[in-house]
């Protein structure tokens, strides 16, 4: 099985980002990770792979000193190779990254010379949260498509793919080749092995210009706003439970929440 | 001694030096009866004041002092002994409202700050100025006077040290209300008897911390980790000397059982460090840290590191050094206590230091009492100074009982440590829980030692009765 990881680094989600003088997240200092949704693609990958053999191979878009040693980390948890293509298009919506990332699959399938099985994206990125591209992906490469698969198992028709739902999970059956994109499995991704981590810093990581052709984004964000400031809650001082109780329950019924 | 209580008139004046800011009856928080350790025993104050400026503490120490009334400074609560709580009743001079930094002296490496403010905020506050404040304790939300207090330690004390080894000078309010500045913003220091050190790990029964003068050193750029899984807790501790003779110089060092951190992963819901490697299951795992100011000088340590564990029985080693990486791995260390507190109804703790040789012996010593006391025991501590944590709970057993055991325990728990060349407590103190057990420890005259000198700062024996060196 041939699978393909398409990767973001997205900013830190740990760390509080505000907006910047320019109305755009202020990320200057903010540390850069994997998208933590394309962590569970890769591992879920790498164990498809280790039990039934295969390669996994990543890839993401961006600057290649910003997002190697995202790639690096990448390759130290399991997969075997990597690619970094060039941004080809400034303020991409999700339309131009999804096809952005079919160029990307035609390229890389050109570079490894075998079509890949099985395409892989996190759900949704952690920086934005649009939850669009994979579906817009697998529309652009016309191939089969489930969302938020939080299990993928081999068998004689391809793919029977475990579904996270908003009520527990739905299984399919998919042909390959096919698009998923990851939710969080019942699993955590692996951490590397010290050898691993050094033998990745030394992979030879391709840096692809001139490979993706600009796309005219068709969506644009014409700004950011903050949340809204949480005003002050009421404090219930009654020190007696029941009173408090009370008090709190008159509270919500005055603000009609009850 | 016969304590007075605080009068109605003595009271009156309270609220005329600090208006709004003096709690009687029903209007004071519950808390100031106690610690994070509630268990040792509740006792309510007569009053509770909350301090805004060292002048203030001084002149409620006054009164109180003129009053015979018996007084405590109270940091956050955090303690872990009862070491802040009201046993003679009186007064609590809360301090968390003196929370300010004051300032910098960056080229002599020194942050100013009132005794109220957390270790959070002054570690954050470091941070923007490039600088790094190094003691770690676990409770980040404790004030920095209880840190001094207590001479806290901490992950990082196995590089950089303890509380102690940060304090450059102090203001302090002695009991009579005299406001004293200890040390200097210096480096050295031989002039006479060191009382900011008699200060650090006094636990406040020798003078109210209101300022203190701490030193800071520049921010590393790079940290690391590494978690090396070992077959049993034996091989485990046995590759720490090791590493330390590699002169690897780690930031942090600790050891943790499998039973712990599996029962700390179940609580966090999540996996971090591997249950097996290579077909054979952990028993215990070292987890250490390394920091630097560049990547390329970090490698060459953890090259040296990973062939230290290697020949030493390490059954794999994993490497942690990406941001969600390092929070995870620590936060399975950093979740001892709440994966416990989740797991038992009744929980205590001993945090007994012995020679780094001696962590296995105490720590197989403690498990193998389980059967014998009817407690579950769960350990994990900083392998790189000998600090054992120790931990029993129960979820079955009424709490008298368990106290009952829990104080069998913890005598066989010392007495071993005190077999094996330690001291009762590492980090935490002693507070008024365990005056009994430092007895044993240090012996009666040096206790008595300890008491002359609580008496040459406070004669009337009137701030934090019954504590650390005597009890009520």
């Amino acid at each position: 099985m041939n699978i393909l990881v398409c990767v973001k680094q997205v900013p830190d989600d740990f760390a509080k980002v505000h907006l910047g003088e320019n109305g755009k997240p202020a990320l200057e200092g903010i540390d850069k990770v994997v998208n933590a949704f394309d962590t569970y693609a890769v591992e879920m990958a790498v164990r498809l792979c280790e039990n039934h053999g295969g390669r996994v191979v990543v890839a993401t878009i961006g600057a290649e000193e910003e997002v190697r040693p995202s790639m690096v980390q990448m390759i130290a948890v399991g997969a075997n190779q990597a690619y970094i293509y060039a941004p080809n298009t400034a303020d991409a919506d999700e339309s131009a990254v999804a096809a952005g990332l079919a160029e990307l699959v035609k390229k890389t399938e050109e570079t490894v010379g075998e079509s890949f099985d099985l395409i892989m994206c996190g759900k949704e990125s952690t920086d934005e949260i649009s939850s669009q591209v994979g579906a817009m992906l697998a529309e652009k490469l016309n191939l089969s498509f489930v969302s938020s698969v939080i299990d993928v198992k081999l068998v004689e028709a391809g793919l029977c793919v475990k579904q996270e739902t908003e009520e527990g999970s739905a299984s399919y059956e998919v042909s390959c080749p096919a698009v998923v994109t990851v939710a969080k499995p019942e699993y955590d991704p692996r951490y590397p092995n010290l050898k691993s981590k050094m033998a990745a810093r030394k992979a030879v990581i391709p840096y692809l210009t001139d490979a993706l052709s600009p796309v005219q984004p068709s969506v644009r964000c014409m700004n950011y706003q903050e949340p809204a400031k949480r005003e002050a809650g009421v404090k219930i001082q009654e020190k007696n439970a029941v009173d408090a109780v009370a008090r709190a329950i008159a509270l919500m019924a005055d603000d009609k929440v009850l | 001694m016969g304590y007075k209580k605080p009068t109605a008139e003595m009271i009156e004046q309270l609220k005329a030096i600090m208006p709004g800011r003096v709690f009687t009856g029903d209007d004071m928080n519950s808390d100031y009866s106690h610690d994070e350790m509630a268990f040792y025993g509740k006792y309510q104050p007569d009053v509770a004041v909350e301090a805004l400026s060292t002048e203030e503490v001084s002149a409620v120490c006054k009164l109180c002092y003129e009053n015979d009334v018996p007084f405590v400074p109270r940091g956050a609560g955090s303690g872990l002994c009862a070491g802040c709580v009201p046993i003679a009743g009186g007064v609590v001079i809360g301090t968390q409202k003196m929370n300010k930094i004051l300032g910098y002296d960056l080229e002599n490496f020194i942050i100013r700050v009132q005794a109220g403010a957390f270790i959070n905020d002054i570690a954050e506050d470091c941070q923007k100025h490039g600088m790094l404040y190094p003691p770690d304790p676990g409770e980040k939300f404790a004030t920095v006077g209880g840190n001094v207090s207590t001479n806290a330690g901490g992950m990082r004390a196995c590089k950089y040290g303890t509380t102690r080894d940060y304090v450059r000078a102090m203001t302090v309010v002695m009991p009579n209300g005299e406001i004293m500045r200890m040390g200097a913003e210096v480096s050295k220091n031989c002039s006479g008897y060191s009382l900011i050190n008699l200060m650090c790990g006094a636990e406040g029964t020798l003078g109210i911390i209101t300022e203190l003068s701490m030193k800071i050193i520049p921010q590393p750029k790079v940290t690391v980790s590494l978690l090396a899984p070992f077959v049993d807790l034996d091989t485990c501790i046995s590759c720490v000397s090791k590493l330390k003779m590699a002169n690897l110089n780690p930031q942090a060092l600790e050891f943790l059982t499998r039973d712990n951190v599996q029962a700390i992963e179940k609580f966090l819901g999540k996996t971090v460090y591997p249950a097996v490697c290579d077909g054979e299951t952990a028993g215990a795992y070292l987890l250490v840290s390394f920091d630097g100011y560049s990547q390329e000088e970090l490698d060459s340590t953890l090259e040296i590191a990973a062939e230290v564990f290697s020949e030493n029985g390490a059954l794999d080693v994993i490497i942690y050094d990406t941001p969600d990486g390092l929070r995870n791995a620590w936060l399975v260390r950093g979740s001892c206590l709440e994966a416990l507190l989740a797991d038992f109804k009744l929980m205590d703790e001993c945090d007994v230091v012995v020679p780094i040789s001696h962590i296995a012996d105490l720590v197989n010593y403690a498990d193998g009492l389980q059967e014998e006391v009817g407690l579950v025991v769960r350990t994990a501590g900083h392998a790189g100074d000998g600090n054992v944590h120790i931990n029993v709970c129960s979820n079955d057993l009424e709490e008298e009982e368990f106290m009952k055991r829990v104080d069998l325990f913890m005598d066989l728990v010392y007495a071993k440590g005190i077999e094996l060349g330690g001291l009762i407590s590492g980090e935490h103190g002693i507070g008024s829980a365990k005056v009994k057990y430092l007895e044993k420890n240090l012996g009666a005259e040096q206790l008595q030692l300890m008491k002359g000198i609580k008496m040459a700062f406070d004669p009337k024996m009137l701030l934090n009765p019954g504590k650390v060196c005597y009890s009520l």
